[in-house]
């Protein structure tokens, strides 16, 4: 380096330095060209998030005093772990969408706004198994904080070229013989799995109350479904290890129902279980008819709805806050509610929606879409409790995780995972 | 040749000041950091609800459920497996590439480039390569008839696959060392030790290697020192999993706090990595002055230790 | 002494072996990302496209803000690697030149630091950018790598070895302190800033961990990161997709390397030696 290029440089390190710091600077209600700014965190990859740039774009072009800027943060689980780093570091967005079992923490933590009191709250005529009251069970708040948006129900998806839709297991002995049928052995290409599902939380915890179990006794406490529960985790262990018609898919998390996916449209596994969501990336993308139904019941049927909650986040200025419930209230409107619903396989959110549907005839040229609509009548509540995502996420799930891979004693890791979850804190 | 501070600052004050910003820099992220951690570890605080003093409950609760343990137990074998692997790799692509000539050169320069580009970069090419299903090396096994193994699924097959993953990018490092390491051999012993009668293999052997032991124990303990660091190839390629069978230390952490949102939990992790790592650099400092001893030994003219710099604590990363 | 023809062909096989292991990887990664999403399906191990297709890189462009990501990055690579050179040499040079007291203490703390990687200290350095609201700022990255306790060694090491001359000459000249560290001294260890510049310039560009613990959103959002989130999106793998980010992701530092690559080859072993 030259000394006049030095000098040069050394000259510059103030401003530089300046330039650095400024740019640490918290901003206010950002504008642009005289909108407010929005920031909107979101989740969904694929032919979701294209719907979702699609009615932001429309809203943004629709008005021209709100501005949504979308900002994509990985799968639910990256994204909330992001939001949450923000809120401690006061960075956080004005507008996201959290997983339904996160609400109650982030509720009773004190970072979420209340919406009662913004205009036309009250008057959404939002689903009621959908919204903040009917997905919770009665120990919810009568405050709103949480707005349904993309609300899913388990589906199991059948590949209609294999299994006739009348053949749909019913219940989880039918599921047992149908993956015993259609498991095809062999090397390379021909092997199929006659079952298929990510290893998750959601559909374990709709096994638990399909075998009579309950999530939390009637003190509170996490019995995680008790004999139910292990039962659920012993049937998934005999499909993967004894009848060996069941494939735990590779990967975590949203990787893994990302194969699941794949292996559906490969034919690699005859039958799925997964989110109501990707009805109509499934549809479109496989090369044979898929056929949706409920999932199998045991004692009773039962699931609990997915998906996630719009939230608007407390620490975001006032301005961004109401431009933000302006973008809401559009959204969950009967117009786009309804496109959203119709173009992934989401369940729609608002009456107004919904009877809409219903008027253009869509659900009788959808029949999958009725299969979701069937489940949604085997709907459970969630607990409203703040532990509850701790306790998904940091306790069952990887127990789940090492108990159906590695063939443990479903019992002794439901109760390792009992003992965790009740000394927690 | 120098041997170490000899002038009169002009001021009294000019050394401070000249030392002022690096010394805040280091004070402020480096060793503040390291004090707050303690600290922390003693919290139980998840950010967005006030901390609560728990006092030795973490380091409790990370021995009860084996956390700790099962994180650095993991992260040993790792290192251990990319040591195997670098050290023996780099060796042996340093004695059949330091010839001369241009098809050396070449090569010399593809197996270095992986060191070159970014972890995400090799992370995101070896998860195609290794897909079980269409990746080139599962299509490969198949070929050769031999079983399908899921490379980054299977509990078992998940850390030794990113071991050699990590080993892959960081040979062209080991292999430049010891290709200085070799340069270090004086041409005069081995011409002797051929006149001799001496063939290649018994030259190496009696020759090269106790000359290169030096060599060896550095890049040994460098790549044990810089993969007990991994996190990013982890992130990228298996999230820890499948079932923490590669939740290497600093991912347990990274897990911990920005996850499960356990600051104390975190803190506690970061406290007993450090207490680890500083084990082990001091492995490496030995090593060094071994190398230094060594050096002493040879016909040139020995290296004072002071002189030789000490191998970074990160992958050269300043 | 010429090695006999049998040694040498295996030698030759040997090296070309080598060669391939390292660079077919890339080959292929780049041979994917021109593919479209049906052979990728369906023939996934097809060596050679059937069809060219530049459709992946269509989607990358359009999926995340390339050049922003890429401005940033270079930006905040650059602006530690010269940070980190504005800031060694002083410290360097007080370190192996001045007597002063407390001078071992100082030494002493830096070689510490040597020990302290970025690994272990995220957490509190997370937590105080948070406490001052700089978390998902540039000062968040760039900040904590300004000053380099490695570079200070390898500066001080170099000016050891240059004699006092040099400095009692410039002084008698006149010449006044930050004159000699920067305009005489600066020059005569020229190798050892090189090798430092482009040793922090290139570890810092591919940089992963720490832009993905103190960013959360957009604003300064690195390529490494962005490339790895890319990945995640999607309701099913598309690979051609992800190799064409990764393409892009791994062309600046090959092209670097391609160019530079005595230098680094230099920085590397030299800071062995």
């Amino acid at each position: 380096m030259s000394s006049l290029g030095r000098r040069a440089w050394l000259s510059a390190a103030p401003l530089a330095a300046a330039a650095l710091a400024s740019a640490g600077c918290r901003r206010d209600a950002e504008r642009e060209g005289g909108r407010v700014v929005v920031s909107l965190w979101f989740s969904y990859g694929g032919k979701n998030r294209e719907v979702l740039l699609e009615l932001v774009r429309r809203f943004n072009e629709g008005q021209a005093r709100v501005l949504v800027r979308p900002t994509y943060q990985g799968d639910y689980f990256e994204a909330l772990a992001k939001v949450r780093t923000a809120l401690a570091a006061g960075v956080a967005p004005a507008l996201t969408h959290v997983v339904g079992e996160v609400v109650p923490y982030l509720a009773e933590a004190g970072v979420l706004e209340p919406l009662s009191g913004y205009e036309g709250a009250r008057d959404l005529g939002l689903l009621p198994p959908l919204d903040q009251a009917g997905s919770f069970d009665a120990a919810g708040p009568r405050e709103l904080f949480a707005l349904p948006f993309n609300r899913s129900v388990p589906l199991a998806y059948l590949n209609g070229s294999l299994v006739p839709a009348a053949q749909a297991p019913r219940t989880w002995a039918d599921l047992r013989a149908l993956a015993r049928d259609l498991t095809r052995r062999g090397g390379g290409g021909e092997a199929r799995f006659g079952f298929e599902v990510p290893i998750s939380w959601w559909f374990w915890a709709a096994m638990a109350v399909q075998a009579g179990g309950e999530l939390l006794g009637p003190a509170g406490e996490p019995t995680l479904g008790g004999e139910a529960g292990v039962e659920a985790l012993a049937f998934w262990q005999t499909l993967a290890h004894r009848d060996r018609t069941m494939r735990p898919p590779a990967g975590r998390d949203y990787n893994a129902w990302q194969v699941t996916n794949q292996d559906f449209l490969a034919g690699r596994a005859a039958t799925i279980w997964t989110s109501a969501a990707f009805l109509r990336y499934l549809e479109e993308n496989a090369s044979f008819p898929v056929v949706a139904a409920p999932l199998p019941a045991h004692a009773r049927p039962a699931a609990f709805v997915g998906g996630t909650f719009f939230v608007l986040l407390r620490q975001a200025p006032p301005a961004q806050k109401e431009a933000a419930w302006a973008f809401l209230r559009w959204v969950c409107g009967p117009g786009p509610a309804a496109e959203w619903a119709e173009r992934t396989g989401y369940l729609p959110v608002s009456r107004g929606a919904y009877e809409q549907m219903l008027a253009r005839g869509f659900y009788e040229k959808h029949p999958n879409d009725r299969a979701a609509l069937a489940q949604l009548e085997a709907a459970h509540p969630w607990p409203w409790r703040p532990e509850l995502f701790r306790v998904e996420r940091e306790i069952v799930e990887p127990r789940l995780e090492r108990a159906v891979l590695l063939d443990e004693d479903p019992r002794a890791a439901l109760d390792a995972a009992r003992r965790a979850a009740r000394e927690d804190g | 040749m120098a041997t170490g501070p000899t002038l009169r600052p002009r001021a009294p004050w000019h050394p401070w000041l000249m030392l002022a910003p690096t010394l805040a820099g280091l004070g402020l992220f480096a060793v503040a950091p390291l004090a707050v951690a303690a600290y922390s570890s003693l919290l139980r605080w998840d950010m967005l609800t006030p901390p609560a003093w728990v006092g030795l409950a973490n380091y409790r609760a990370l021995a009860r459920s084996g956390e700790a343990w099962r994180a650095f137990g993991t992260t040993l074998l790792f290192s251990s497996l990319v040591v195997v692997l670098t050290t023996g790799l780099g060796l042996g692509l340093a004695l059949l590439l330091s010839r001369p000539g241009r098809f050396a050169a070449f090569a010399r320069a593809a197996v270095f480039s992986a060191y070159v580009v970014s972890w995400v970069s090799v992370a995101l090419l070896w998860m195609w390569l290794l897909d079980p299903d269409a990746g080139l090396v599962a299509r490969a096994f198949a070929a050769l008839g031999l079983p399908r193994v899921g490379f980054l699924t299977d509990p078992g097959a998940a850390l030794p696959t990113l071991a050699a993953v990590t080993a892959w990018k960081i040979t062209g490092y080991a292999m430049v060392v010891f290709v200085v390491g070799l340069q270090d051999v004086p041409r005069a012993l081995l011409e002797a030790a051929a006149l001799d009668g001496a063939g290649p293999w018994a030259r190496f052997r009696f020759v090269v290697w106790p000359l290169l032991r030096p060599t060896t124990a550095f890049v040994a303990t460098s790549s044990l020192v810089v993969s007990f660091q991994a996190f990013d190839v982890v992130r990228v390629m298996t999230q820890g999993g499948p079932a923490h069978a590669t939740t290497l230390f600093v991912y347990a952490i990274y897990e911990q706090i920005f996850l499960n949102l356990r600051v104390g939990r975190a803190s506690a992790l970061t406290v007993l990595f450090f207490v680890a790592l500083f084990a082990l650099s001091l492995l490496q400092f030995w090593a060094l002055a071994a190398r230094a001893r060594g050096a002493g030994r040879k016909a040139t003219p020995p290296r004072p230790p002071a002189e030789a710099a000490p191998p970074p604590a990160r992958e050269a990363a300043p | 002494m010429r090695p006999p023809r049998p040694a040498k062909l295996v030698a030759d096989a040997l090296t070309a072996l080598a060669t391939a292991a390292w660079l077919f990887p890339y080959v292929w990664m780049v041979l994917t990302s021109l593919k479209p999403l049906r052979e990728v399906l369906e023939r996934p191990t097809d060596l050679w496209p059937k069809r060219f297709d530049g459709g992946a890189y269509a989607e990358v462009w359009a999926g995340m803000p390339v050049g922003r990501y890429f401005a940033v990055t270079t930006a905040m690579a650059l602006a530690i690697a010269f940070l980190q050179l504005a800031l060694v040499l002083p410290a360097g040079y007080a370190l192996a030149k001045l007597r002063f007291v407390g001078r071992n203490a100082a030494f002493g703390l830096v070689l510490a630091c040597l020990l302290v990687p970025a690994q272990a200290t995220f957490v509190p350095v997370f937590l105080f950018f948070a406490r001052l609201g700089l978390v998902d700022t540039m000062a968040a990255l760039v900040l904590p790598f300004a000053v380099s306790a490695f570079g200070t060694f390898l500066v001080r090491q170099a000016l050891l070895n240059v004699p006092d001359e040099i400095i009692e000459a410039a002084r008698l000249d006149g010449a006044p302190e930050w004159v000699i560290v920067y305009r005489v001294l600066g020059p005569v260890v020229r190798p050892t800033l090189v090798s430092l510049f482009l040793l922090s310039f290139v570890f810092h560009w591919n940089d992963y961990f720490w832009p993905l613990v103190m960013t959360t959103g957009d604003r300064v959002r690195t390529l490494p990161l962005g490339v790895a989130l890319f990945r995640e999106q999607g309701t099913g793998v598309r690979w051609h997709v992800v190799m064409a980010a990764n393409v892009v992701l791994s062309a600046p530092a090959l092209a670097l390397f391609a160019v530079a690559q005595r230098q680094l080859l230099r920085a590397i072993g030299g800071s062995y030696r």
